[in-house]
């Protein structure tokens, strides 16, 4: 459950820092929305398909983890062409694909743990301004994933408890049970927090 | 290591949790026992902090509970009757480094003391296990080192072998027994207590029973039964 | 933010999460199958309130940034972020955020029950449905320059299991502050 979609590897993109990859996906969407021209946008795919089906993942792989997309935007398109002009769906089509890649690309070639890096180095400005502790955002984080499977299986107890007493499992009936029971584990694992001393300075 | 109390008291409310008590503690082990609701979970969150007295004062080595809160934070560790809710980062080794982090150590560094510290509890193979995986025992014994690895002196137990089975039981006996900290262990399972220097008995809010284990588990026998 | 703040923050987001690993349900008067994890922008509205609630999107919007696979069908990773439903979301951050705002300034512990009910719903309309759509229809129609209105049209199938979701976030959102209640008070 939750791992991560990082592929093990040695491509180009593997050996950028992850600040250059997060800059290169930034000026590629801004140029990608500045042209019209489906040659450049073409070309654009072509590299970013190129990253992407490289970097070490096999074709049928890839094309699954982006299938979701893949869907939307087929879909759209079809849609687009009773309404538009075909070159204009063209071009529409080409920059997104050429983003969706690229973007996937720096998602497979980059760790959890690179990319935490990056955010708290990102947020060290946000926090002299006093509004967010890059500490506390790693810490927000290491809570969600830690606790993501205890409440699958708090979710699954709950949907057995209604079948076990003969009642068709409902989100009306499951979904409240699921809140109360997590959230009131909220000030049990603060306090634990609190005493184990990981956020000095600041407690309350 | 000395705890004193100085006639520390907690009441909320109008209701006395536990009446002011003056008491000095400098035992390896000690032991507190007592019914549902007598004030012994009070007693032991009075220690590190987790509860501030309402009247009087709490000291640990000379540093008080109110106002020196975070030194005595680090100087006493807790581990919860939950212990699942302590460890909050989704592997061992991650959890026990995410404990050390901020303290200016190299990643090199805390790696090591997550191994030492893991070792020392002869529990070095759940280093990369996920916490959410853990069995009683384990989550128990990991809960220890998660506290114990940023250097506490002072370790509180509250209730370690609860809804363990007898195997795990055994694994928790046996390391709290090698710990070289002073542990102080608040607990329904009596046989836990039998070797302790130190025990004191809870009843209502007051100390009824301080002394030798074999007296005081007497005693408590005699409160429950009536 | 308070540790307990954080801890509920976080421990929503793992709710939001959970959600979206539910098999999605089909209803038979709804055309489209409908997933529980866009339900979350109403829940955490009405239940921690806008702040928390916003911070709670913030975190999985991040984590879905950091490559996790944490949406529903497991979509995650910035190729999420660039495609054509990107704007649904951020919405869900200020989606949350207006729910809770809504819910914080009708609902208060003296508040009778029929405008507990009755605040809920409005909070998770606006907030869950209005706002969401607010931005990610432009988005939608920006990106694949699909008219405005062609979009907006096809996005009118999901409005009845919205109102599905609304309603359920309403009991849920009652069933909390009856039984654990978190949502801060505003004037």
């Amino acid at each position: 459950m939750l791992t991560s979609l990082h592929v093990e590897g040695d491509s180009l993109f593997h050996r950028l820092t992850t600040r250059v990859k997060l800059a290169i996906l930034l000026i590629a969407s801004i140029l990608a929305f500045l042209t019209q021209s489906p040659v450049l946008l073409g070309l654009g795919l072509l590299v970013a398909g190129a990253f992407y089906f490289t970097l070490g993942l096999t074709v049928r792989e890839g094309l699954r983890r982006l299938r979701p997309v893949l869907v939307t935007i087929a879909l759209l398109a079809a849609v687009n062409l009773i309404v538009q002009p075909p070159l204009d769906v063209l071009v529409a089509v080409l920059r997104i694909l050429a983003l969706v890649l690229l973007a996937a690309t720096v998602t497979a070639t980059t760790t959890i743990s690179a990319f935490m890096e990056e955010i708290t180095r990102l947020l060290l400005p946000v926090e002299r301004l006093g509004l967010v502790r890059a500490a506390d955002v790693a810490l927000a984080l290491g809570l969600v994933l830690r606790f993501v499977p205890d409440i699958f299986n708090r979710y699954s107890e709950i949907r057995e408890a209604h079948l076990a007493r003969g009642l068709k499992p409902k989100w009306k009936t499951l979904v409240g049970p699921l809140i109360i029971l997590t959230l009131k584990d909220a000030d049990a694992i603060a306090t634990a927090i609190d005493a184990r001393g990981l956020r000095r300075g600041k407690r309350g | 290591m000395e705890i004193r109390f100085d006639a520390a008291g907690v009441s909320f409310a109008g209701r006395v949790a536990l009446s002011p008590l003056r008491l000095t503690l400098c035992e390896r082990r000690i032991g507190v026992i007592g019914l549902n609701g007598s004030g012994k979970t009070t007693f032991a969150k009075l220690i590190n902090g987790l509860v501030k007295p309402t009247s009087g004062h709490v000291t640990v080595d000379g540093l008080d509970t109110v106002s020196d809160a975070d030194a005595v934070l680090g100087k006493v560790g807790f581990v919860f009757q939950n212990p699942q809710n302590q460890l909050i980062m989704p592997g061992v080794a991650e959890d026990l480094a995410f404990g050390l982090s901020g303290r200016g150590l190299s990643k090199a560094e805390i790696a090591a003391r997550v191994e030492a510290m893991l070792a020392s509890l002869g529990i070095a193979d759940l280093a990369a296990r996920r916490v959410h995986e853990l069995s009683g025992g384990e989550t128990q014994l990991v809960a220890m080192a998660s506290v114990l690895v940023t250097g506490a002196e002072i370790l509180i137990l509250d209730e370690p072998t609860n809804q363990l089975d007898l195997k795990n039981r055994r694994q928790v006996v046996d390391a709290v027994a090698q710990l070289p900290q002073c542990v102080i262990t608040v607990a329904h399972d009596l046989d836990l207590l039998a070797d302790y220097d130190r025990v004191l008995v809870f009843d209502g809010g007051h100390l009824v029973q301080d002394g030798a284990p074999a007296d005081s588990i007497a005693r408590y026998r005699e409160i429950a039964a009536c | 933010m308070t540790t307990r703040d954080i801890v509920l923050v976080a421990l929503f987001t793992a709710i939001i999460i959970v959600l979206g690993l539910i098999p999605p349900i089909t209803l038979g008067f709804i055309p489209v199958p409908i997933t529980a994890q866009s339900m979350g922008v109403m829940l955490a509205g009405c239940i921690i309130g806008a702040k928390r609630g916003a911070a709670s999107y913030a975190l999985l919007v991040l984590m879905v940034a950091i490559g996790l696979p944490v949406l529903a069908g497991g979509k995650g990773g910035l190729a999420i972020l660039a495609g054509p439903t990107a704007g649904y979301i951020f919405g869900w951050i200020v989606g949350a955020f207006v729910t809770g705002l809504i819910a914080e300034r009708i609902v208060g512990p003296a508040t009778g029950e029929a405008k507990q009910f009755a605040g809920f719903f409005i909070a998770s309309v606006v907030g869950g449905i209005g706002v969401v759509y607010g931005f990610g229809i432009p988005w939608l129609s920006y990106v694949t320059g699909t008219p405005f209105g062609a979009a907006l049209a096809g996005n009118l199938a999901f409005i009845p299991g919205d109102l599905v979701k609304a309603a359920i976030a309403t009991l849920a959102a009652r069933a909390v502050l009856a039984g654990y209640p978190l949502l801060p008070r505003s004037a």
